[in-house]
């Protein structure tokens, strides 16, 4: 009988499948982190004043700040000034106007990944932005959301385009001096995706970028601002690669998400960085900060992840629950294996009244990999009649690997409800039995079981989504058995 | 915001001047330990939601007001009141003094007790409250218990606070030999209306195979700060059974950490905290689960009334190679008033797979719908309101372990219960 | 089709079959019968593969091959079946899900292809008509929820399903009202060919009066007892098991 470790040896030992490298020449900085470096960013980017100062000031903040230590997580000092802050494809003109401009590599690159961007884009109805390294370098279907008066662009087309709206949205949900990686983003970022959907629209289509670290020391700051204004409704899908390499690369993005009067944002994340080699050498550092603001009444932020790659993870999607019966989610997928760590969850700001919040968290440890769920449920003294049921499951494969939890819930209104329920499990010898008996395979009973287990937070995503993410799991966990 | 250290420099000048039985070696390691590191901040992971700075307010005022440590006026009744109620062979520290006529009163032969001045114990690296307490500690006790005993050995922390703020300290050592099983009860009081500041150690041994069960019943004036330390480690195959009360003080400050290196051992611990105006209760538990197989099951409820703040954090770390552990851990919470607050925190830490865990929270109301039946049959709101807290508290007031002292601890859970819903009441009346 | 000859099986440190041997042609039924702890389960848990329980003496070969060399799926693409006495459940699994993928892997195993969707689910359809069965029960988690009953209607739906050579039901009667136990039966019943074997384990004389066996075997303390026909079976109904351990010491 094949016995547990032979497929867990499988699992571990299957291959990164987007790993490559693609050989396009660029223009990069070098590495090295000041003032002169943000004026060069600002500068290539040709950006508004406001731009600049808001960098700089950023900048400075970050000087005073420490980087977090709390998580539960290990990795060497990072040396900020060995990182090239900017990365981007080298173009004859300045960048691509259109799809068939874009470097044939580049799109080489879409299809190795699996995103054609001509045939599965248009067939999936999908608007596709894609982030390379640091430029945004190819957006479709712009006409079509024209039409609707949707804004999809890249974050420098929007603040050369749309400055009053970058101007008036930018860092009001997450602002500079957040924390120590957005600081840095502030100051650093050089592109992103930038959404707009205007009073009552119901945004025609699945919006959705793709990023990917390609350059070798080159640390990815992009940063994203969605603005759903009032009952407005848009569906929002990011999807994440880097090609293999030994040493680890750092990407620090920043997501915001501004939901007013009755409308609503889904953000879909499907994260497949490259999590480093069986040894833990190499991957990225994913440490992103992510935060919604359900800022008018009746509006919604559902945010749902699958988080399979990284060598370490540390993102906490978040909800201020602001407007009244205003609505947050968060659902998550992070599988983690070999030497992965992941540190990651929620944070619930139950403000207005009548909010509700749901969390679902799936964890999944196979492997050396250590797997937490962090997540804060804060009932603020205004916030009437709040709600919130949390569901956090943790599925153990193997004898190394860790799992915890670490829900911290504030309460500090009398009419709130609150329920957190977790449980910590393995794969049970009896269920592989019946499936076996059944004619399954190990690893088909395997994978069956524990996309069972991740239903909840498969059903959240877009259906082409779903598939993916099921297929990315299937790979991660192969043959895995408890 | 800035919290205010402790004067160590006072400390030092108040330990120097303790009478040297022995423990002087130890007293200077706390120092230096704490010296070292100081007492924990907001900062601090585990510290939060609780700012100890009424504590050290009070510490520093005792301590430069020269640290006196000679017992004010001892509470002879409260003492005679509580040891009379409640069965048990009593052993009393007053004012952080063990009362020597209560050692002299027990003479059944399976307890041995003594004092640290009889044998000092090594200075072991602990928590910075207990380096307080070993630094500032008249003497510690120990009490081995050798046979199975019928009744239950209480042990009496009381203290009066005279008009100046004061600190005591207490430290108690219980063994419980293989095989054997016991009954304790640690109960905690205190009246006057000085500033006064408590600080606890405990640590409890249960030996292989014996079977212990503990109440604690903290009931100190609402006035009073306590903190205390328990550290419990069971034997192969041993049982523990813990329900823990917390009733009174303005600041309390619970931590039990529990180390299960044995396989077989079973502990499961209950406690409930009722806390009004004022007041601030924060419960801190660890499991260490080492070796499996091994049960840990926690289950803490909360009712909370007025402008008042409560902390739960429950922790159940699962090492690698605990295989066969089941873990549980549940904290419930009933708000009643849009003054109060509860952080909860049930953490899971879990390194081996062949594992059971699991842990619950919620933070609720009164059942609307029962309320309204009650009144519909002819309650008035505040007696339904009761009846329904009281049915919430109940589970963990009838699961108290030592049967001798159940009486007692309905009784007090009761009284202070029908205080929180008057506090309710009044609240109404205002609004 | 199935020979067991001098099987001694045992789980942790207990010695459960002690030299059992049967012999099951194609298009016989069996019934095993016993007291509780006799080994009955433990046979057919054996049967199917299950890692816990320690082969030490005899054999069991299945069509000419060594049974006991193959992995659990392997036995099952080979056409046996296991109705489950405790079915687990499997959460967020769709029933569906589970019941495509294994008539799916036994065609695949014996060189037709796979189903479609479609097919699949007319087929699924029609036979949960015939079982009495709510088609819903298609689109719930494998065993989530279920009654006792609807567990084992289940288990009945899956082996019509997998149309299996060799079905073994262990203890599919108890807990089952009059109707599921008809609805049971007839599943059995339709499941009777000259190519197939059914083998039932069962406590109880009750399902026997609905699925004829061609062969009765009482197991006592790990080894076959007592053979005989169907007699057999209302013998022991009247005199109960002691009466067979009688014999079994005797």
């Amino acid at each position: 009988m094949a016995t547990e470790s032979e497929n867990l040896e499988s699992l571990v030992n299957r291959r990164y499948e987007h790993g490559f490298i693609t050989d396009i020449e660029t223009d990069s900085l070098p590495p090295g982190l000041n003032e002169d470096v943000i004026r060069a960013i600002s500068a290539r980017k040709h950006e508004p004043p406001f731009m600049l100062e808001w960098r700089l000031q950023a900048y400075r903040q970050w000087l005073e700040m420490t980087e977090p230590a709390w998580a539960h997580v290990r990795y060497p000092k990072i040396d900020y000034n060995e990182i090239s802050y900017f990365s981007a494809p080298k173009s004859d003109d300045d960048r691509p106007k259109s799809l068939d401009e874009v470097d044939p590599k580049l799109l080489e690159t879409y299809d190795k990944l699996g995103i054609p961007l001509h045939e599965r884009a248009r067939l999936a109805g999908v608007a596709v932005d894609a982030v390379f390294d640091s430029v945004s370098v190819a957006t479709t279907f712009k006409e079509k959301l024209s039409e609707a008066g949707v804004i999809f662009c890249s974050f420098s087309e929007a603040v050369q385009e749309h400055p009053e709206l970058v101007q008036k949205y930018l860092g009001t949900v997450v602002p500079r001096r957040d924390n120590f990686f957005a600081a840095l983003n502030a100051a650093v970022f050089s592109d992103g995706s930038f959404v707009y959907i205007p009073k009552g629209v119901r945004c025609p289509m699945e919006l959705s970028t793709y990023f990917r670290i390609n350059a070798a020391n080159t640390g990815q700051f992009e940063r994203t601002l969605i603005i759903a204004d009032e009952g407005s409704h848009v569906s929002y899908l990011e999807g994440c690669t880097a090609p293999m390499r030994d040493e680890n690369q750092l990407h620090a993005a920043v997501v915001e998400l501004i939901a007013l009067k009755d409308a609503e944002i889904k953000y879909s994340t499907v994260q497949n960085w490259y999590p480093g080699d069986e040894n833990g050498v190499g991957g990225i550092y994913n440490f992103v900060t992510k935060r919604g603001d359900c800022r008018g009444a009746n509006s919604k932020i559902s945010w749902t992840q699958v988080e399979t790659g990284s060598a370490i993870t540390w993102k906490y999607p978040s909800c201020l629950l602001r407007g009244d019966n205003s609505v947050g989610e968060f659902y998550s997928v992070a599988v983690t294996n070999n030497l992965q760590q992941a540190d990651t969850g929620t944070k619930m700001i139950h403000i207005g009244r009548n909010t509700s919040s749901t969390i679902v968290s799936k964890g999944i440890s196979a492997g050396r990999a250590q797997n937490a769920y962090r997540g804060l449920v804060r009932i603020m003294p205004q916030a009437h009649g709040a709600r919130n049921h949390t569901q956090c499951d943790s599925l153990l494969i193997g004898k190394e690997c860790g799992a915890h939890t670490f829900p911290y819930m504030e309460i500090r209104n009398p009419s709130a409800r609150v329920e957190h329920e977790a449980t910590t499990s393995k794969i049970s010898a009896d269920q592989l039995f019946y499936c076996r008996q059944r004619g399954l395979s190990e690893e088909d009973a395997v994978n069956m079981i524990v996309n069972g287990f991740c239903k909840e937070v498969f059903k959240e995503l877009p259906m082409e989504f779903a598939v993916e993410a099921q297929a990315l799991l299937n790979v991660s966990l192969e043959g895995a058995v408890g | 915001m800035k919290q205010a250290s402790l004067s160590i420099e006072s400390l030092r000048e108040v330990v120097r001047r303790l009478p040297d039985n022995g423990l002087t070696s130890s007293r200077e390691a706390a120092i230096a330990h704490l010296g070292e590191h100081g007492l924990p901040t907001l900062r601090d992971e585990d510290w939060k939601y609780t700012d100890l700075s009424p504590l050290i307010e009070i510490s520093n005022r005792w301590l430069t007001a020269g640290g006196r440590q000679q017992p004010s006026e001892l509470p002879r009744e409260r003492i005679a009141d509580i040891t009379s109620s409640i069965d048990a062979i009593w052993l009393v520290i007053a004012n952080g003094t063990i009362d020597a006529r209560s050692i002299a009163t027990v003479t059944h032969k399976g307890i041995e007790i003594s004092r640290f001045s009889d044998a000092p114990p090594p200075f072991a690296v602990s928590r910075p409250l207990a380096d307080l307490n070993a630094a500032l500690l008249q003497d510690g006790l120990r009490i081995r218990v050798n046979v199975s005993i019928e009744k239950p050995v209480g042990i009496l922390i009381v203290d009066r606070a005279g008009e100046s703020a004061a600190v005591t300290q207490s430290c108690v050592e219980i063994q419980v030999a293989s095989g054997v099983s016991a009954e304790f009860i640690e109960y905690h009081a205190s009246d006057g209306d000085g500033d006064h500041y408590a600080n606890s150690v405990l640590s409890i041994g249960v030996g292989d195979g014996a079977d212990a069960k503990h109440v604690r019943i903290q009931n100190r004036s609402l006035r009073h700060v306590q903190t205390g330390q328990t550290s419990i480690a069971l034997g192969r195959d041993s049982r523990l059974r813990i329900a823990s009360y917390d009733l009174g003080g303005r600041l309390i400050r619970n931590d039990i950490d529990i180390d299960l290196s044995e396989p077989g051992a079973d502990v499961g611990f209950d406690g409930l905290y009722l806390a009004g105006d004022g007041q601030h209760i924060d419960n801190h538990t660890r499991v260490d689960h080492r070796v499996g197989p091994a049960t840990s099951s926690q289950e803490y409820r909360g009712i909370l009334n007025g402008n008042c703040r409560c902390v739960w954090n429950g922790k159940a770390i699962v090492h690698q190679g605990a295989d066969g552990t089941d873990a549980s851990q549940a904290n419930h919470n009933l708000l009643l008033s849009d003054k109060a607050e509860i952080d909860t925190k049930p953490e899971l830490e879990i390194y081996a797979d062949e594992v059971k865990c699991s842990h619950g929270t919620t933070v609720g109301q009164i059942d609307k719908n029962a309320l309204f039946y009650l009144r519909a049959r002819g309650l008035d709101k505040r007696h339904a309101t009761q009846v329904l807290t009281h049915a919430f508290a109940a589970d963990i007031v009838l699961r108290v372990p030592v049967t001798g002292v159940k009486d007692a601890v309905t009784a007090i859970v009761e009284s202070r219960l029908a205080e929180l819903i008057e506090e309710d009441a009044a609240a109404d009346l205002l609004s | 089709m199935l020979e067991i000859n001098n099987l001694r099986s045992r789980i942790d440190d207990s010695e459960i079959l002690r030299g059992l041997s049967l012999s099951v042609r194609a298009g016989e039924v069996h019934a095993i019968m016993g007291p509780n702890g006799s080994g009955k389960s433990t046979l057919a848990q054996v049967i199917a593969g299950h890692e816990d329980y320690e082969v030490t003496a005899g054999t069991v070969t299945y069509n000419g091959q060594d049974l006991l060399e193959l992995e659990p799926e392997e036995r099952a693409r080979e056409g046996i079946f296991l109705g489950f006495q405790y079915p687990v459940e499997i959460p967020g699994v769709n029933n569906a899900y589970l019941l495509k993928a294994a008539v799916n892997a036994r065609r695949k195993h014996q060189g037709l292809g796979e189903v479609d969707a479609f097919e699949f689910l007319k087929l699924a359809r029609e036979k949960m008509a015939t079982l009495g069965m709510d088609p819903k029960f298609l689109n719930r988690g494998v065993n989530e929820g279920f009654s006792g009953g609807e567990k084992k209607r289940n288990e009945i739906l899956q082996m019509a399903m997998l149309e299996p050579s060799l079905a073994i039901l262990d203890e599919t009667d108890s807990g089952l009202d009059i109707d599921a136990l008809k609805a049971v039966a007839a599943g059995v019943n339709a499941l009777r060919s000259p190519e197939r074997a059914i083998i039932l384990v069962t406590h109880y004389q009750r399902l026997l009066d609905y699925v004829e066996p061609d062969y009765v075997h009482v197991l006592s303390q790990g080894r076959i007892v007592r053979s005989g026909d169907k007699s057999l079976a209302l013998e022991l109904e009247e005199k109960g098991y002691e009466w067979v351990r009688e014999a079994a010491n005797a």
